[in-house]
């Protein structure tokens, strides 16, 4: 009788642990996210006097206007009112290749996010700080894809698919990310920071918005005669609002 | 016999429990930043500055943050930027934090913000002109792993700054409306254009701006059909930088609904509905009291093509398949 109580104990147990192992209370806050709550405005609109005139929305972000004697200042997007700050994620800022095997692709991904409900519209650019390469020089070439008709750019996302096709090069997928983009197997190199390369806009949009996510993915494909090592880049991500 | 079962069975469950329970997930290192506001815009006199309260707050994992400020120009007409590696021009920036200094990387913890008071200084006698900055918020990358093939991700994110120095608070306004058009249709001439009356409606209307201090378009654009139906669409006043054009939008937003090639690329509204004859788009943009106006119009005509021609098509049939019965 014992014995069945224990095992029964052990089995729930079990089936508690098993099958919830992937779920978690939900809290207001943790290191991984937050909850933002609506705005709660205690005041809003226009003001003005004989003295100043004043745009704002008491309990917002930052929308307002000052005016002084011998400056002006205008803080936000006149035209928005909204409460969802700008902001930038990266999901994963140390991507791994794993081990290169010739004519074999590795890829890996990082999904960018952006918020920009109060910022108008925004861009989003990619540059790499050098050529993916080992600290003594050896470098895998920026991919130009499958050559021939699939010559790709800086600028330009062509089909790289051949085992042959060696280099190294990204691919975007998702929302806002730029039309030559049209599959999953389009490519394009990064521009080299290193030889003056200006950064290619990965993902754009002219409409306001919130959540927004495309993701990146790295490829790389060496040839057998590429020397062993450790290869590393820096690639930078800028996001910025418009004006 | 039983016993060892029993013993058997409860090491394996209770591996289970501490497998399950004692393994806890591993996410990849993230970056998760927010800055407001996003856009800063200063008419300032030589001799004065500002100070701007910047809030930077860290939504990812804990993580070292330089800022600085770099010159930025515009790049393309939709609003987008390109930024240079250093500020240049004029105006001066510092900060008023006590403990914190651009160029100087501070550590930012999970969920911790910051406030970042920027100092904005034109010094006696600055040019009259318009500079552009961004305050750039950036991140380290992640240090290197020996033997690996990897790729290392720095993030930033930045704020616009305009500053327009002038001396007596006049700035040039000096606009020119470089394209207002339908587009898609089918051209008669360079400015008629014939759509089906189903179609949706893309318009574009650029705006150039060759003073040297920025501008910001308001007013609207207005459809006129030959019954008398009016629709007005207004302007979302978006800065059109010192020389340079800028696609200016209106509301309804242009991309709502808009498929097709012709709505591939950006628009300043697309007009949708039923439309039948002759129909006159015009724009009169001003740009602040006592400044000039300026205005452009364009002219599109509509019939419903398809049904007349899915109606042809249905006669024709019918005509057809009563003639061969009745011949029949």
């Amino acid at each position: 009788m014992i014995k069945k109580i224990l095992l029964t104990i052990l089995f729930l147990t079990i089936h508690y642990s098993l099958i919830t192992s992937h779920s978690y209370a939900i809290t207001m806050d943790s290191t991984r996210f937050r909850i933002d709550f609506s705005n709660i405005n205690s005041a809003s609109g226009d003001k003005s006097s004989s003295g100043y005139k004043l745009s704002d929305t008491v309990g917002q972000l930052a929308a307002g206007q000052f005016a002084s004697t011998g400056y002006i200042v205008k803080a936000g997007f006149q035209y928005i009112h909204s409460i969802i700050p700008f902001s930038f994620s990266v999901s994963n800022i140390n991507i791994d290749l794993g081990t290169l095997i010739p004519n074999t692709p590795a890829t890996g991904s990082t999904v960018l996010s952006i918020n920009y409900g109060g910022a108008g519209q925004y861009q989003v650019t990619a540059i790499e700080e050098t050529a993916l390469q080992t600290l003594s020089g050896n470098a895998i070439p920026n991919t130009t894809c499958d050559g021939g008709v699939n010559i790709c750019s800086e600028s330009t996302a062509r089909l790289w698919t051949l085992p042959s096709s060696y280099g190294f090069g990204y691919n975007m997928s998702g929302q806002d990310v730029p039309d030559d983009f049209v599959s999953t197997s389009f490519f394009r190199p990064f521009p080299n920071k290193a030889k003056a390369g200006i950064p290619s806009v990965v993902m754009t949009s002219t409409n306001v918005g919130r959540n927004r996510q495309a993701t990146l993915t790295f490829k790389a494909n060496i040839s057998p005669v590429q020397p062993a090592g450790g290869y590393q880049t820096i690639v930078n991500f800028v996001a910025t609002p418009s004006f | 016999m039983k016993n060892n079962i029993y013993s058997i069975f409860f090491s394996v469950l209770l591996s289970s429990i501490i497998y399950h329970l004692g393994s806890l997930p591993v996410a990849a290192q993230q970056v998760s930043l927010s800055l407001t506001p996003p856009l800063i815009e200063s008419a300032i006199s030589p001799g004065k500055s500002i100070m701007i309260a910047y809030n930077l707050k860290n939504n990812g994992d804990p993580t070292i943050i330089n800022t600085r400020v770099v010159s930025f120009s515009p790049m393309g007409n939709l609003g987008n930027i390109q930024l240079k590696d250093e500020a240049t021009g004029p105006v001066r920036f510092s900060l008023d934090n006590s403990f914190l200094q651009l160029n100087n990387p501070f550590i930012l913890k999970t969920s911790e913000a910051q406030q970042l008071l920027l100092r904005i200084r034109v010094p006696d006698g600055a040019p009259n002109g318009d500079y552009y900055y961004t305050l750039l918020a950036e991140t380290q990358a992640p240090p290197t792993t020996e033997g690996t093939v990897s790729t290392r991700a720095k993030a930033a994110i930045g704020a616009n700054i305009l500053v327009t120095v002038t001396d007596s608070g006049v700035v040039e306004i000096n606009p020119k409306i470089t394209l207002f058009a339908t587009k898609g249709g089918f051209t008669l001439n360079q400015n008629v254009k014939i759509f089906d009356s189903f179609d949706k409606i893309p318009v574009v209307l650029y705006v150039q701006n060759k003073g040297n201090n920025l501008i910001k378009p308001e007013g609207s654009i207005s459809l006129k059909g030959n019954f008398g139906e009016t629709a007005n669409f207004d302007i979302v006043p978006k800065n059109i930088l010192a020389q340079s054009e800028r696609l200016i939008e209106a509301t309804p937003s242009s991309s709502i609904d808009c498929n097709g090639p012709s709505c591939n690329s950006p628009t300043s509204v697309t007009l949708s509905g039923f439309f039948i004859g002759t129909y006159q788009l015009s724009t009169n943009i001003g740009f602040g009291e006592n400044s000039p106006s300026i205005f452009a119009s364009t002219i599109f005509y509509a019939f419903p093509f398809k049904v007349l021609i899915g109606l042809f098509v249905t006669i024709a049939i019918s005509v057809y398949i009563i003639k061969r019965l009745a011949s029949d």
